[in-house]
């Protein structure tokens, strides 16, 4: 390649660049031939460091694209398909992110769009052979699935997280067509579950299979095909089966594929017992490179004690399909000395929280999640006390995600002092604005505590009884806050203005259902521009407010949602975001762009 | 007082200050040290407070006595085990409360022990029900045998339909179709509905009720904390004129009305959005009803 032939190239920018640093006269300055930098640079794996060799000057820019082979795109609608490929010639793997996050909870309509097939007919002409596709809440439909198996002859790596639109049909395409397949990865999406025949495509000859994931799904699969792939392929190390594999069936696979590394189980429990559970201890001790356990769907003391063996090594643990009570818990957490994550249900209740301050010292991730969250009346769950003895027993914790129905400000300040190295704080106490339960006060101290204790904080998800206190807390003391979730909170618009003006590092803002109007919104104007997207929905915000936004920052997309039983005037769901690709061109007819 | 241990309510068997529940596999020691004493004693007597209303009566109900240590809900031969591995997490001592008698009965496991009816009103949850994508639970970590839409009150049904809609994608297998033709049909329709003095706007979806007087229930059980669940069956204070609040909405004009006074189905077809208004303010109404309204309002005095 002709060193000046690539200098003079034309300068394309993906990101929001500083043009004064990346200008097309500057001299050839660089003492590093080409040769020497990309392979130097092809060391760099991050994106975000990437990013920053960029823009260092026109050379180092030109000898980043040229060198990159991943690429992340944290909103796909901030940059066009036709931009990244104009930059980043060789690219070999695409990670790429759609709806904002609160399409998880139903709150953006159907046919939103982040549909991934116009990506694929861009990316299918520029890389041929791409390898890798991570997708997050796109909308795939089974024609993409198709296109994506026929189009990409070394195609390997296929990860569908919460993304709808597919059925197993999809599915089918791609088991069929990608012959070097590695990764199938289908979690938490909406997907048209037609049947389980889909895994029996996969021809004989494939033998490359890494990582299958098809524990969200819900039919049944052949099982002597599932057998069979199991068997020949010998580096697979990611099996997560679905609920309809039985313990019998677990056995068979554990004994083809002892070399896995994580385990997705199927139902953990049977009526007949056909096999003693002895013998799948066994198995399960044969398992030495075991890590992660998850699935156990409806297991219980009989069973559980099955995978006692295997839980010396493991590091994560997911207990979210297993309603464990508090004994069933202590009783696995004793033989799990070396978990660093651990997700549960709330049915462990504070005792089996207690269990896991006792005998899991190194864990550093805790998720509790709800078994009956709609539920009102009778309602167990977790307290502010077993929070409290996880934080005693663990003080290596620094990821929380905690759901609970009442909370205090004084368990939380000791909760944050126990562990003061939290990088990830969500709680949530789903009864709506619900304040301390011991001193009725709201929970502003709590949040607080978290944001003055806890200088590496990077995401942080509010609830209770709140006042714009909390925000200014936030405001002036979360210095490395990148993810805010709020939501039935703050009392007037100084609470946006409070975070808006602190901050620094504040990526994603998502808003719902708070009282904060114009004013706040336009507070922002600035900021708005340094980070990926701000959502607000039920909120106080008007049309004419939107328009002034979008009227002074013309870079970015400023998407209002229209509501059916909404006023014209109130700007009912509003989506902000930096792009480069100007406004949306598939946006549905209740999208309006300002 | 020197060693406070645990905090135990009187079980109706009339046990002595041992307290121990006839279930026997509930009970929690707890062992104090002296120089937790005072903070405990503080803790204590907040939660004292906060769980039983002020009363000699009341409080005359706890006794304080020793328990016995947890070994689980399960049997004697996990009891053993848990105590013998090294103290395990029953080393971790602290303060009974009636949070944790009431936890326990509300799970399978077997408690006798009786908690005074007061300690359920303080922790009583405001019911968020009718709020679409609350609690923020995604479809992943929402079990399909836990998530209970059979059992929720028809007030539930918009949320839950709407967190289904997805989950059923993958749950039922044969009804997309109709799952999808249902959705788009918008069965549901909920309406805002703000309260005067609540920031907290929130929505009901009105298709779930068949009356007035459901309506009125489910908005006075997300804006008012129930006394106790035995009010419910009583006639709703909000239409009946007796609370300091009415219940008022925005029809398609635009105008203000009192709800109440047009068959169900009329209302359905013509409200926008819903408004509980403090009563001084009712005066504001459109006159059509304000007749209706007065004439109410002296037939109850």
């Amino acid at each position: 390649m002709d060193l000046n032939q690539k200098r003079t190239r034309m300068v394309d920018r993906v990101d929001s660049v500083d043009p004064d640093l990346v200008s097309p006269e500057s001299t050839p300055m660089c003492p590093f031939p080409d040769e020497v930098l990309e392979p130097v640079l092809s060391l760099i794996n991050s994106h975000k460091d990437r990013s920053s060799v960029s823009l260092v000057c026109k050379d180092w820019y030109n000898a980043e694209r040229w060198s990159r082979r991943h690429v992340f795109i944290g909103n796909c609608y901030s940059v066009s398909p036709e931009i990244v490929v104009g930059r980043f010639p060789k690219i070999r793997s695409v990670t790429l992110k759609g709806k904002p996050r609160f399409s998880d909870f139903n709150l953006v309509p159907e046919d939103w769009g982040a549909d991934v097939y116009p990506w694929l007919s861009v990316l299918a002409k520029a890389y041929p052979f791409l390898e890798e596709l991570r997708l997050k809440r796109m909308a795939v439909s089974d024609e993409s699935l198709e296109f994506l198996a026929m189009n990409f002859p070394e195609f390997k790596a296929l990860s569908l997280l919460s993304c709808d639109g597919f059925s197993t049909d999809g599915l089918k395409a791609i088991a069929t067509h990608c012959r070097n397949l590695a990764e199938l990865d289908i979690q938490e999406n909406g997907i048209d579950d037609l049947g389980g025949d889909w895994l029996s495509c996969f021809p004989e000859t494939l033998t490359t299979l890494q990582v299958l994931n098809f524990a969200s799904l819900n039919s049944e699969v052949n099982f002597n095909d599932l057998e069979k792939l199991v068997t020949r392929c010998k580096s697979l190390r990611v099996l997560k089966v679905n609920r309809t594999i039985n313990l019998d069936q677990l056995q068979k696979l554990l004994l083809r594929a002892p070399q896995l590394t994580e385990l997705g189980t199927g139902t953990f429990t049977q009526d007949l017992v056909t096999r003693p559970v002895a013998d799948l201890e066994a198995t399960f001790g044969s398992c030495k490179n075991l890590l992660t356990i998850s699935g156990l769907w409806d297991t219980n003391s009989l069973y559980l004690p099955v995978i006692y063996p295997a839980c010396a090594s493991l590091t994560f643990l997911n207990l979210s399909c297993a309603a464990l009570r508090s004994f069933e818990l202590a009783m696995l957490l004793i033989h799990c000395k070396s978990l660093r994550r651990l997700w549960v249900l709330d049915t462990v209740g504070d005792m089996g929280l207690e269990a896991v301050g006792s005998w899991c010292p190194l864990l550093e991730e805790l998720r509790v999640f709800p078994a009956d969250p709609f539920e009102q009346e009778n309602v167990a769950g977790v307290t502010e006390s077993g929070f409290v003895a996880v934080s005693r027993g663990c003080p290596k914790l620094h990821y929380v995600l905690y759901f609970c129905h009442q909370m205090t400000n004084a368990a939380v300040a000791t909760v944050v002092q126990n562990c003061p190295g939290f990088t990830h704080f969500r709680l949530c106490i789903m009864n709506l604005g619900q304040p301390d339960y011991v001193t009725n006060e709201p929970m502003d101290e709590a949040f607080g505590a978290v944001v003055r204790t806890c200088p590496n904080l990077q995401r942080l998800a509010v609830s209770g009884l709140l006042t714009d206190l909390t925000f200014e807390y936030i405001g002036k003391y979360a210095k490395n806050l990148e993810i805010l979730s709020v939501a039935f909170a703050g009392s007037s618009d100084l609470g946006l203005k409070y975070v808006l003006g602190g901050c620094p590092r504040l990526r994603k803002l998502e808003i719902r259902d708070c009282p904060f109007g114009n004013a706040a919104l336009l507070s922002g104007l600035t900021k708005y521009e340094s980070m990926r997207s701000l959502w607000m929905s039920a909120c106080n915000l008007t049309m004419n407010g939107c328009r002034v936004l979008a009227k002074e920052m013309p870079r970015l997309n400023v998407e209002v949602m229209k509501d059916e039983d909404s006023e014209d005037s109130q700007a009912h769901k509003v989506y902000i975001y930096r792009t480069v690709a100007g406004p949306r061109r598939d946006a549905p007819p209740f999208v309006l762009t300002l | 007082m020197d060693v406070t241990l645990g905090l135990l309510p009187d079980s109706p068997a009339g046990d002595d200050g041992g307290g121990v529940p006839s279930g026997g596999s509930t009970t929690v020691k707890s062992i104090l040290t002296k120089e937790d004493n005072n903070k405990n004693n503080m803790v204590m007597c907040s939660e004292v407070s906060s769980s039983y209303p002020v009363g000699d009566q009341n409080l005359g109900d706890l006794e304080l006595g020793l328990g016995l240590s947890i070994g689980g809900g399960g049997g004697g031969g996990l009891k053993g085990k848990v105590v013998a591995g090294g103290g395990g997490w029953s080393q971790y001592a602290r303060i009974l409360t009636a949070k944790d008698f009431k936890q326990n009965s509300c799970s399978s496991s077997s408690c006798s022990v009786s908690i005074p009816n007061s300690a359920t009103d303080s922790v009583s949850p405001t019911n968020g029900n009718s709020v679409v994508g609350w609690p923020p639970v995604s479809k992943a970590h929402r079990m399909p045998s836990l998530a209970n839409e059979n059992k929720s009150p028809t007030g539930n049904r918009i949320s839950v339909t709407e967190q289904t809609k997805s989950k059923n994608r993958t749950v039922v297998i044969n009804d997309y179709s109709n799952e999808k033709a249902r959705i788009s049909d918008k069965k549901y329709r909920s309406v805002k509905v703000n309260m005067d003095g609540s920031l907290i706007g929130r929505k009901v979806d009105l298709n779930a009720h068949t009356s007035y007087e459901m309506l009125a229930q489910t908005l006075e059980e997300m804006f008012f904390r129930r006394r106790s669940s035995t009010e419910a069956a009583k006639s709703s204070r909000l239409l009946d004129g007796t609370s300091e609040f009415v219940l008022t909405y925005e029809d398609k004009d635009g105008d203000c009305m009192l709800v109440g006074d047009v068959p169900w189905q009329m209302f359905l077809s013509s409200v926008k959005r819903l408004r509980i208004m403090k009563n001084s303010e009712s005066n504001e109404l459109a006159p059509r009803f304000q007749e209706s309204h007065e004439r109410r309002r002296t037939d109850v005095v």
